[in-house]
């Protein structure tokens, strides 16, 4: 298995005495994608919050490439080189495009103007609406400022809340579509969606929560095929 | 329209711009309207007040030992009054910012009694152009006044601490995520605004007379203001302050001048049922 | 002294019904009202100005200083009420501030600053002068007990749960619609047509009544009693605006005690002491001293 980028040890973790979920323990290792699926309530978005520092943890370890990051706020964890995506309003909507990327970088500012035109290389498509106000974007144009703000400080793991939430299915492909471009530069990936058979088909990797616990875990195929899994969580449809 | 009125509302307006801008930047971080904030402009007045008449300091080196202990009385209250009460619902803080007004207020009186007071200066003859007339001091707040608007719009557009503050106002939590520290930039604000109460002392002082009550006179003309331009928005509160300035002067011309608190009341109340999202704001103040 | 407790015992009285009624407003619906100091007011004046200046028994002119209040208080909510509560406090605080304003300022009518006289008095031929205030005490208290009769159905009412529900949760006001606005403005409405009756059984005790007395201030007091009380439950209020008004009462007499404060430090001093109480209370019992039980749907 190559480096181990993210590890987190029986983390448990929920809204004051109310745990939503417990004692989870995954990996993700550098350049892969990794998805997690599961029914409404299974406690995947509480778990990508507390990861990323915005819920602290009530138990448990949280290591970023092998540096222990536990009970840090999100302006902390935001250094560790692992960058966060929420689902809602994850962009500044006052703000324009160009404003929003620099916020990205708001911690490094020496390399925000080098950083902001790797982004606008990356998704030209964001070029003519630099000046434009976030909250008069379309909602594909917003995830995209809101990707392109995660990788303001190359991060070599981008945590991605449902990012298809939202999206017109035409937009949800391209946006996957976007999240393989990313991971193609080498950012490992670890994404939380409720599309799981469009979410598994571009990863490597696939966790199933079911009542805050891990139900199942494996290579990406195998849970598409997986009996169970297509019964439980996918649908009908195979 | 007489040009003395319109000198009058451009003085009024520059005497409520700075802290109506303040008052929106204060609220785009703190989400509450704070009604402390014309007791911030009575300590302003009563410090000028103490260092330029009982130090005997000039006025301009007083203004500035004013601001200075107006940011600190507004970051104290802030720490020590407002952050341990920062998860209760913004009514219970505008309670909180009454009852903190009335403290601050009420200690001032403790120690000045409620005499009607004014600074050590000489006194000039107005200038007088065409029919009107102004003085030098007008003048003085109204360029001051337009300065502290284009520092503040170069503060927020083009440094790196002012798009954090926009940032937090309009998303805390992302702000946090890109690793904004909340803390800090809060206490730098309530700096900044206290600085902006401080000097509207100063002024206060000026052009109206200092007692205890003259900032809470000026509170809602500055709500007014605030509102007007949209909450959240200081460079709509700029805008409302030049309106609710005129709006206050030409009013006069039809109901006696005693009603004068009325007519920031009535912009207040006829804007919240028409547009109350302000004439440029964006922030829900409708449930 | 025992003239000061009846005199006292009687503020306490009005003090409860405004209190009661704010909780109506806003403990239980969850609309904030600053301008009570201006319905109050507006009781005072309704019921004074009819007595003296249209010679209206005061049998007709208390409920009509009620009438009056809630008229306005309907109005005022029927206007603003789709704004955010700490807007409509604004609006309401407004409100209040002109309706002083107008008795401060049209003097040929309400006398202004120098104060309006009342002549008129309820039931003041068949009880004699000296057992007077006592009768009073009494008159005051049948109200109290009505209002917090009144206050008490609405809040055990199906409408009243209703009201607390969406108190609790916007989003349901949203789902019920119009009809929650109705019960929102008649609510706001029953609570200034008490705010009335307080204000125009308080014009007949003191039979001078000056715009000086209605001060934002008073509003303040009667938030704090609410504070203190707990908000959302009515007895609490009642203990809440019995200690306020007795730790207002009891702050006077700090002065008999320093002799080096006059008076004008000496209110001064007052008013931060009931500034720090609030701020106080609220940090230590958030919900006041009473706090509202949870809210528990019980069929029936």
């Amino acid at each position: 298995m190559p480096e181990v980028l993210l590890e987190t040890r029986e983390l448990t973790s929920g809204y004051g005495k109310a745990v939503i979920c417990s004692d989870v323990s995954l990996k993700v290792a550098a350049g892969e994608i990794t998805c997690i699926i599961g029914p409404n309530g299974a406690g995947k978005s509480t778990l990508l919050k507390t990861i990323a520092g915005v819920l602290p943890p009530i138990d448990g370890q949280i290591e970023v490439a092998g540096r222990n990051v536990t009970g840090q706020s999100a302006a902390e964890v935001a250094r560790s080189g692992m960058a966060y995506v929420p689902q809602e309003a994850n962009v500044f909507r006052q703000m324009t495009t160009h404003e929003n990327l620099a916020m990205g970088g708001w911690i490094d500012e020496q390399r925000t103007n080098a950083a902001r035109d790797e982004v606008y290389e990356m998704f030209p498509d964001l070029v003519p609406l630099k000046h434009v106000r976030a909250g008069d974007l379309s909602g594909g144009q917003r995830q995209m400022v809101a990707f392109g703000m995660a990788l303001m400080l190359s991060p070599r793991i981008l945590l991605l809340d449902e990012p298809s939430a939202g999206l017109s299915p035409l937009m949800v492909g391209q946006m996957f579509d976007t999240v393989v471009r990313v991971n193609g530069q080498g950012v490992a990936i670890l994404m939380v969606e409720q599309n799981a058979i469009q979410g598994l088909k571009i990863s490597h990797r696939g966790i199933v929560m079911a009542g805050g616990q891990i139900a199942m875990e494996g290579a990406a195929s195998d849970l598409l095929e997986s009996k169970s899994v297509s019964e439980l969580y996918l649908g009908s449809r195979t | 329209m007489s040009l003395q009125l319109l000198v009058n509302a451009l003085v009024n307006a520059a005497l409520i711009a700075p802290p109506a801008m303040a008052f929106s930047l204060l609220f785009g971080i703190l989400r509450f309207p704070n009604f402390a904030i014309g007791a911030y402009i009575t300590v302003g007045a009563f410090a000028a007040y103490s260092l330029n008449v009982s130090l005997g300091l000039p006025l301009v080196v007083a203004s500035g030992g004013a601001m200075i202990i107006t940011a600190v009385v507004v970051w104290l209250t802030h720490v020590v009054v407002f952050r341990p009460m920062q998860d209760q619902s913004p009514v219970t803080l505008l309670v909180v910012s009454i009852a903190a007004a009335f403290i601050i207020e009420n200690v001032i009186r403790l120690f000045y009694s409620a005499d009607v007071r004014g600074f050590n200066i000489p006194l000039e003859r107005p200038w007088k152009f065409m029919d009107a007339r102004i003085t030098r001091e007008q003048v003085e707040i109204i360029i001051f006044s337009g300065l502290i608007a284009v520092g503040l719009h170069f503060l927020l557009a083009h440094t790196r601490i002012g798009r954090a503050m926009r940032a937090v106002a309009d998303n805390p939590m992302l702000a946090a995520i890109r690793g904004v520290n909340a803390t800090w930039i809060t206490a730098f604000t309530t700096a900044l605004c206290g600085l902006l109460f401080g000097l509207t002392g100063v002024f206060a002082g000026l052009d109206l007379v200092i007692e205890p009550l003259v900032g809470w006179n000026l509170t809602i003309p500055i709500f007014a203001a605030a509102i007007l331009g949209g909450i959240g928005s200081p460079y709509g509160a700029m805008v409302g302050a030049i309106l609710v300035g005129l709006a206050e002067e030409a009013t006069f011309l039809i109901i006696p001048s005693t009603y004068k608190v009325g007519v920031g009341f009535a912009i207040i109340a006829v804007l919240l049922l028409v547009r109350p999202q302000g004439l440029f704001g964006t922030l829900e103040i409708k449930k | 002294m025992s003239a000061y407790l009846i005199s006292m015992g009687t503020y306490i009285g009005f003090f409860m019904i405004l209190a009661l009624a704010l909780n109506l407003q806003w403990g239980i619906t969850g609309m904030v009202n600053f301008g009570v100091a201006g319905f109050y007011a507006l009781g005072a004046y309704a019921s004074g100005l009819l007595t003296t200046k249209l010679g209206v028994p005061v049998g007709l002119a208390i409920p009509a200083a009620c009438l009056v209040g809630m008229l306005v208080g309907g109005c005022v909510a029927l206007l603003s009420m789709r704004l955010r509560e700490d807007f409509l406090a604004i609006v309401t605080l407004g409100v209040g501030e002109v309706i002083r304003l107008i008795v401060l300022n049209e003097d040929r009518i309400t006398e202004g600053p120098r104060g309006l006289r009342i002549e008129a008095q309820p039931f003041r031929d068949f009880v004699s002068a000296e057992n007077y205030p006592l009768f009073y005490l009494f008159f005051v208290a049948v109200f109290v007990c009505l209002t917090f009769f009144v206050c008490e159905r609405i809040r055990k009412s199906p409408m009243g749960r209703t009201l607390r529900a969406i108190r609790e949760d916007d989003v349901v006001a949203g789902v019920l619609g119009k009809n929650v606005l109705r019960h929102r403005i008649q609510i706001f409405a029953v609570g200034t047509f008490f705010m009335g009756l307080a204000g125009a059984l308080y014009a007949h005790y003191t039979q001078n009544i000056s715009p000086e007395v209605f001060l934002p201030m008073v509003a303040m007091f009667i938030w704090m009693s609410v504070i203190v009380g707990g908000a959302g439950n009515n007895r609490g209020i009642l203990i809440g605006a019995g200690a306020v008004m007795v730790f207002l009462e009891g702050t006077r007499f700090i002065g008999d005690f320093v002799d080096i404060l006059d008076a004008e430090k000496m209110s001064a001093l007052r008013i931060i002491m009931i500034g720090l109480l609030l701020i106080v209370t609220l940090r230590i019992r958030p919900r006041g001293l009473l706090p509202e039980t949870k809210f528990q749907f019980k069929p029936n």
